[in-house]
């Protein structure tokens, strides 16, 4: 590897971090309160919000696959669908709803100072290491419930051509966007300070994750260094336990990148590799985007009276989304930004498996933890 | 208006919905004592999706409502609507 790959790969992850990072925070854009805000309280703005920006990444995409800017496709570690992509979706959504934020909102919260947060995300680790402890097991499950052998996009289960299927998929999703872009329903009346609308949010995000396509060669992607950072951890007082988890050996993160000349492997595992080039940046980016958002408004505060069940359930919530995101595999990031605006089918098995899952977590969230609020 | 009450509620640093939540409850219990305009309600919040839900539900639901930034967090006011 070359080290201008190297570097090119590394800033263009902080970059599309940072912005996303100040974007997501100025506009409130919090993937858990779409979805648990659906069943809680019948609001639907920012789910809209949220089909703008798959809309606007299949536009974009597709545009660019067209153009040949996107060698690789479907895009490296996607597989086909498997019981286990709805499942963990199920657990995920139930997870990122306790946590107040999913694996990125988690991130740019905790850079404005959110303590529940900085519990979440010590849950994260927790959890994506706690996997490796049966992954065998759930890998064979996941394995034996393939249901499309080699089939990794919808297109391709349908034997049509993928520019035929988001043809498609852009017309259907298409008009009840413009219906609700004409009936003024993206917008959001806020009193708060530097305050960004969702639906401009959600063009910029769809456009962040584009160029990481064409530059890095993937879509979004954070949770493999979350339980990179777990096994670090765990390798600090229980090396020879780590050693022994196969998990933990794995380096099934593998492919070329044509543009910038350099070929990526990388795993969960401790050590430093391509994984972490790719993610530890853009983690570190979303951290900085939050945190410089809310400093430049003067709202950076850590508040440390938190009710001790939010605490907990901020740090139960994390544990499961960690688990949740390697059984998936992988998270809504991934899944929703990156997997389903090319209608890779373990994406849209995730997206339905979240929905009862931030249900439930909205029961749970709304019943036991805030009841004595 | 002279004698009204100001029952102030402190949620900064708490998790996402906790704040609307307390406060649709808050509301609901005193919705007589406000809409008598003996009561006003005061949530201090640093979650900055609230200044979008709570006015916006309060507003549908006949109260009037208003929003200040305070240095770190922001002063959300629910009251009667004939104030």
């Amino acid at each position: 590897m070359t080290l201008g790959g190297e570097w090119v790969t590394g800033l263009t992850s902080l970059v599309i971090g940072c912005i996303a990072g100040l974007v997501m925070h100025r506009s409130d854009f919090c993937m858990a309160g779409m979805m648990r805000d659906l069943f809680l309280f019948r609001r639907y703005t920012m789910l809209r919000v949220l089909a703008l920006l798959v809309l606007a990444n299949m536009i974009l995409t597709e545009a660019f696959r067209q153009y040949g800017w996107i060698p690789l496709f479907p895009y490296p570690a996607f597989g086909p669908p498997s019981l286990s992509n709805l499942l963990g979706g199920a657990l995920f959504g139930f997870g990122m709803v306790l946590a107040g934020g999913c694996v990125a909102g988690t991130l740019y919260k905790m850079g404005s100072g959110n303590v529940i947060s900085m519990f979440a995300f010590a849950g994260l680790l927790a959890g994506s290491a706690l996997y490796a402890e049966f992954h065998g097991v759930w890998k064979a499950f996941s394995d034996a419930t393939v249901f499309a052998p080699g089939k990794i996009t919808l297109a391709q289960l349908m034997e049509i051509s993928q520019g035929t299927a988001v043809s498609a998929a852009i017309f259907i999703l298409g008009i009840p966007v413009l219906y609700w872009w004409k009936s003024g329903a993206f917008v959001r009346r806020s009193y708060a300070a530097g305050y960004l609308q969702p639906w401009k949010a959600s063009l910029i995000i769809a456009l962040l994750v584009a160029i990481s396509v064409i530059i890095i060669g993937i879509p979004l992607g954070i949770t493999t260094s979350y339980a990179k950072f777990g096994s670090w951890f765990l390798n600090l007082v229980l090396p020879e336990h780590v050693r022994e988890l196969a998990y933990f050996s794995a380096m099934p993160f593998r492919y070329a990148n044509q543009l910038l000349g350099i070929s990526y492997a990388g795993g969960p595992g401790p050590g430093y590799d391509d994984i972490a080039l790719i993610q530890y940046p853009l983690i570190f980016g979303l951290v900085a985007g939050g945190l410089i958002s809310s400093a430049s408004l003067g709202e950076f505060r850590i508040y440390l009276k938190v009710p001790l069940p939010q605490l907990v359930s901020g740090l139960l919530g994390g544990v499961l989304m960690g688990l949740a995101a390697r059984m998936a595999p992988s998270c809504n990031i991934w899944h929703l930004l990156g997997g389903l605006p090319i209608l890779v089918m373990q994406s849209m098995l995730f997206g339905i498996g979240l929905l009862p899952g931030a249900w439930l977590g909205g029961k749970f969230l709304s019943g036991i933890v805030l009841k004595n609020n | 208006m002279g004698n009204m009450d100001i029952k102030e509620i402190d949620m900064r640093g708490q998790i996402c919905p906790s704040t609307f939540i307390t406060a649709l409850r808050e509301i609901n219990l005193n919705k007589n004592e406000i809409k008598s305009e003996a009561l006003k309600l005061v949530f201090i919040t640093d979650n900055r999706d609230s200044t979008v839900t709570i006015p916006e539900t309060a507003e549908n639901m006949g109260y009037g409502t208003t929003v200040t930034k305070e240095e770190h967090h922001y002063r959300i006011e629910i009251f009667s609507a004939r104030q």
